[in-house]
């Protein structure tokens, strides 16, 4: 989540997980599977987490580099992905950005959350009141699941 | 995440590398990330060498009561990342390819199969000040919102079912 100061617009919250897992994962973490509710064919999905460890590390700066405290806290949120805007299907075999295969979805998503540091207690607008720049929801492979052999196809 | 942050912060990696004073990405995450994620990995080499991944799980509960004690194995991150913050293994799609492009991969694991979905979000929220007991609406812009959910091949190499998200 970022937050922002609203006379400067300056960052002044970053809350993620990121703990640079030895296996270079990034800020992503395990949550239950029965917090995930998906019906791709009408672009819906629901995400619900709760009690997930993050830091607040003010700006993004820090969290990517460092050099400046961290608070820890924890985030419950839950994100709903609705509407098809459009479908894609996506073969992306491009050395930097690819590797995977999949139908997307082009949608609308919404959130509300709340979070508690050593600091600060969190409440966000309503779920209605926010508003998603871009969503999508997407049924992929990549990887073991996705030999770049037309064969699969 | 927010990737018009994640912009500027790609131009200060550069800014750091042609510097000459950043030579490795863990010096660039801060000595204090790469001294505990070494010391971490040597502490709990036994726990990985199983192929035990507990961070993810380590705080989080079910229906907000029970610490939920599954554990799960780790994922693989995807082998790269966005250009110019290698190697942080993630993408940023975005609708105008003004940070990575649109079809770029949205997850940040591999050997996948399944549900996936991003969202970069706008909103407001209501920050309690616990100290001063001060309340500020503030906006909350571009928040970089995942999840994963199916099966992967884990760094076990072995196949299991689960669910991952980036916050």
């Amino acid at each position: 989540m970022d937050v922002y100061e609203p006379s400067s617009g300056a960052q002044i919250h970053d809350l993620n997980p990121s703990d640079y897992h030895p296996t270079g994962l990034f800020w992503t973490i395990a949550i239950p599977e029965e917090g995930i509710q998906v019906n791709f064919g009408e672009g819906y999905a629901s995400v619900r987490a709760r009690n997930v460890p993050i830091f607040d590390y003010g700006t993004f700066d820090n969290a990517a580099f460092g050099g400046a405290p961290r608070t820890p806290g924890v985030v419950s949120y839950r994100v709903v992905w609705s509407g098809i805007n459009h479908r894609v299907n996506i073969r992306n075999t491009d050395p930097v950005f690819g590797g995977f295969a999949g139908t997307f979805v082009r949608n609308s998503a919404q959130m509300e959350w709340t979070a508690v540091t050593d600091d600060y207690i969190f409440v966000s607008a309503p779920l209605a009141t926010t508003k998603s720049e871009f969503a999508e929801l997407g049924r992929e492979r990549n990887g073991f699941f996705f030999p770049q052999d037309a064969r699969w196809e | 995440m927010n990737w018009e942050l994640a912009r500027t912060a790609r131009g200060q990696l550069h800014d750091h590398r042609h510097a000459g004073h950043a030579h490795s990405w863990p010096i660039v995450i801060s000595r204090r990330e790469f001294v505990r994620t070494a010391t971490g990995a040597a502490a709990a080499g036994l726990a990985l060498g199983a192929g035990v991944w507990t961070p993810g799980f380590a705080g989080v509960r079910k229906n907000g009561e029970k610490e939920n004690e599954e554990k799960s194995i780790a994922p693989v991150p995807i082998p790269g990342g966005s250009p110019g913050l290698s190697p942080f293994h993630v993408f940023g799609p975005t609708p105008d390819g003004s940070f990575d492009p649109i079809d770029a991969e949205p997850i940040t694991i591999t050997d996948f199969n399944g549900f996936v979905g991003l969202a970069y979000i706008d909103g407001t929220v209501q920050r309690t000040n616990k100290h001063t007991g001060e309340v500020r609406t503030l906006p909350m812009i571009g928040s970089d919102m995942r999840f994963m959910a199916g099966i992967y091949r884990g760094v076990d190499g072995r196949i299991h079912e689960g669910a991952f998200a980036l916050v």
